[in-house]
């Protein structure tokens, strides 16, 4: 089983408002609901998996003092870019162009990977020309799209061009196969051409035979064009919509049909009726490929016949067909690109740089820099530099006689059942403020196997985050010597009778003979900016069968992961509105300003141990 | 400051007798390529064979084709699951590239010509690579599998068929690459003749 590294997962306080409205389902005692103060927050409980952040996710509202997950920031987009040649796209383009990036940004669209372009004509033998002449012409003739990781290349759809660059507009133009889309005013002018007419009469003629084959071939741009301006005129032509109105229903949008309607209006209803009656049906519909009408093709049996030949291999899968960007030059809805040798180069997304708003207060609590080569922020405030951070540690409290290895001396290893295993809770204070810190835990965690939980000390202060030269420099200041005063109390009088030497050797060495200093309400080591707490924890059994509760004899999945719930409260005192370095120079100063605020932050966090061993 | 570089690893232990081989006058093969095994090594002419390449002809002869490159970590020959002994353990065609930690495991295993085993790619023993393949990175070959002309394999297990017909502009340009290694690798056959 894979080993289990012990985290700590906060919740951010957002999610409490929603829960308030209604019971989060079958798991929340039915009890428990009156009164929300009281109910321990359950970190197995379907809706806690969408509100638990890593302390690196969460930002920090300066102003409203709280914690801000990804959850509940309104977020700004500041700049548009494409990943691949990181340039800036203004939002105006984006509007216009659509969301890809239109310089020559391509992705392999078998394997994504980046395209490059690259010259299709066989170079000269390098052997035989000098390296001079190589360097005069290094790229000529017509280039392709290629994929450098698994050699696919834009020749394969046919699709070759003419310049190295904006390969965008001229991808644009091209279907696949090479031949190019014309544009609606060079089909126009196309038609008039005779030559052309009869050109392409002789090819659909020898190709399709009898039927319907003088029907030109429409992409979809072009049909949606000649459908949309036959159906105008249709709707324009005051004769036509004289007749015609009346299966558009209410959509007269050319004003002489408009004004008929309402003059039928007030002529009488029993008469618009009828006429409304006779009128069906007298709209024409498109006859011809002029007026937007495509006959459907479909005889597959080509389509067949390649995928005989080449196999589900030749397909394309959902992911590759959703990479496809629609294609306005595509022949038609029939015969969409169903195998991989039809597939065309997609253009990169862009993607966006935001900035993070407080939900409530507007502030802008994240802000990247708007420039895009750069991954630095102009405004983060991310939780960790408000908050205490919170490390858990085994504690292995291997004197001689418990020799037995309790198993979670190694972090990651299986927790014992039904045996007391300690953890060290390390809480550093990131503040320029002494900070108060109130802890909370159910004394059984929640779910169908409770761990009894004792949090040795739930109450403590951490000093406050100073310089690190400030500490370095009065180090034997009174604090220092009060704490060494407060060690030797909790070592009492085992300072004689100190043989065994405990395993954990931490930076500090006051922690020898670990045995005796696990007491109630004393805290197990503290630093400058840091205390340390031991927690007790008596994992449960992973017995089944005997209860047959809800969910049967199953272990569901990492139920056997012991996880504990705790209430931190933080209360530190701190100036309003002041910036912190001033407040931590009044601070070691002594204290009492008048200025002086009081501040608390309280929110749910998950301590997961470990992993519970099966029995 | 000095111009050479110099690995941070332990040298290499050439344990063992020296295998025998046969090169040809123009290959160029690093001082720390590891050689080994009792069967015959062949490399033919102009063949670069880079430093901590690993070549083991324990379970049977090895032959290196014209104009190949063996990158760094790459095993021509390992020992894979079946340990067979065969007369010729790995062929290497023509103009073959196997990449960086690629490994080839020995027995009757043929890579075509122009083939390039990616990076960290595994081909099994007895496997049948054709010509001009791509293996992308970390592919497999499972052993006995035969691999047709032209195809190029995604790491995921996919295949497609290469149809870009530049197989005579991809061995032009690995003889441009080889033409520059040869100036980089300072090359030391007789440590292994």
């Amino acid at each position: 089983m894979a080993a289990l590294t012990p985290y700590t997962y906060i919740q951010c306080p957002c999610s409490d408002s929603s829960t308030l409205g209604r019971s989060s389902g079958p798991n929340s005692p039915t009890g428990s609901e009156g009164d929300e103060d009281d109910r321990t927050f359950d970190p197995r409980a379907p809706r806690s998996n969408y509100s638990l952040y890593p302390l690196e996710y969460l930002l920090y509202c300066e102003d409203c003092h709280q914690i801000r997950c990804p959850r509940c920031v309104s977020e700004e987009i500041v700049t548009y870019y494409c990943p691949n040649c990181l340039f800036e796209v203004p939002s105006s383009t984006i509007k216009s162009e659509g969301n890809r990036c239109t310089r020559s940004c391509f992705q392999c669209p078998i394997c994504i990977g980046p395209l490059a372009v690259t010259s299709v004509e066989t170079k000269p033998d390098p052997g035989l020309l000098a390296a001079t002449d190589n360097t005069a012409a290094p790229h000529s003739g017509p280039y392709a799209l290629t994929c450098s990781y698994c050699n696919w290349s834009s020749t394969e759809v046919g699709i070759k061009f003419d310049k190295p660059n904006s390969i965008h507009a001229q991808l644009a133009k091209l279907r696949n196969g090479g031949t190019t889309r014309l544009t609606a005013k060079e089909r126009k002018e196309r038609r008039k051409d005779p030559s052309y007419r009869s050109q392409a009469a002789a090819t659909t003629g020898s190709e399709g035979g009898a039927g319907p084959g003088k029907e030109e071939k429409l992409d979809l741009e072009t049909q949606f064009a000649n459908l949309k301006s036959f159906y105008q005129r249709q709707l324009a032509d005051p004769n036509s919509a004289d007749t015609g109105l009346a299966s558009l229903s209410d959509l007269g949008f050319s004003s002489p049909t408009s004004l008929s309607r309402i003059m039928s209006i007030y002529t009488g209803g029993s008469l618009q009726d009828k006429k409304a009656k006779s009128r069906v049906g007298a709209m024409r519909e498109a006859l011809e490929s002029d007026e937007g009408l495509q006959i459907a093709d479909l005889d597959e049996s080509a389509a067949i016949d390649k995928l005989q030949t080449d196999g589900h291999d030749g397909t394309a899968s959902t992911a590759q067909l959703l990479d496809q960007i629609p294609n306005l030059g595509e022949a038609h809805l029939h015969g969409r690109s169903r195998f991989l040798s039809e597939l065309r180069p997609i253009p990169y997304l862009l993607r966006a740089k935001r900035s993070k708003r407080c939900p409530v207060c507007r502030h802008i609590i994240s802000k990247p820099e708007a420039k895009i080569q750069t991954t630095r922020f102009r405004i983060r405030l991310v939780a960790g530099s408000y908050i205490p951070s919170l490390a858990i540690r085994p504690l292995s409290l291997s004197s001689a006689s418990s020799t037995s290895s309790s198993g979670a001396s190694v972090p990651g290893a299986l927790l014992e059942p039904l045996k007391p295993t300690h953890f060290l809770l390390t809480f550093r204070n990131p503040i320029f403020d002494t900070i108060k810190v109130t802890l909370g835990a159910p004394a059984k965690t929640p779910g169908r196997f409770p761990s009894k939980v004792t949090v040795l000390c739930p109450e403590f202060e951490i000093d406050a985050n100073t310089d690190v030269w400030d500490e370095a420099l009065k180090d034997s200041g009174e604090r220092e010597r009060e704490r060494e005063r407060e060690r030797r109390a909790r070592r009492g009088g085992f300072e004689e009778s100190t043989t065994t030497s405990s395993s954990n050797n931490h930076n500090n060495n006051n922690n020898n003979n670990a045995q005796n200093q696990l007491e109630v309400g004393k805290i197990w080591e503290r630093g400058r900016n840091w205390v340390s707490i031991v927690v007790e924890v008596v994992p449960p059994s992973l017995k089944l069968g005997d209860s047959t509760g809800d969910g049967g004899g199953v272990l569901r999945e990492d139920e056997d992961v012991l996880e504990i719930p705790m209430f931190v409260r933080v209360e530190w005192e701190s100036e309003g509105g002041g910036d912190e370095v001033a407040v931590a120079a009044r601070d070691t100063s002594g204290g009492s300003k008048e200025a002086r605020e009081k501040r608390e932050l309280a929110y749910w966090c998950v301590l997961g141990l470990g992993r519970i061993r099966r029995s | 400051m000095s111009s050479k570089r110099h690995s941070i690893l332990p040298p290499v232990s050439q344990s063992g007798p020296k295998p025998p081989v046969h090169f040809s006058s123009s290959i160029t093969i690093a001082d720390s390529a590891l050689l080994i095994g009792t069967n015959l090594i062949v490399i033919h002419s102009e063949s670069v064979i880079h430093p901590r390449a690993k070549l083991d002809s324990l379970a049977g002869r090895i032959t290196v084709g014209r104009r190949c490159i063996v990158h760094e970590r790459a095993t021509l020959g390992a020992v894979g699951t079946s340990g067979k002994i065969t007369e010729a353990a790995v062929t290497l065609g023509d103009y073959v590239t196997v990449e960086v930690g690629a490994s080839i495991e020995a027995g009757e295993t043929v890579i075509g010509e122009g083939t390039v085993v990616g990076v960290g790619a595994r081909v099994g023993a007895g496997a049948v690579v054709g010509k001009h393949c791509t293996l992308t990175p970390h592919t497999e070959i499972a052993a006995g599998e035969v691999v047709p002309d032209f195809t190029v394999v995604y790491s995921n297990g996919m295949r497609r068929t290469d149809k870009r017909g530049v197989a005579e502009l991809k061995n032009k340009g690995q003889a441009r690459q080889i033409d520059v290694l040869r100036r980089m690798i300072p090359s030391n056959p007789a440590k292994f003749a």
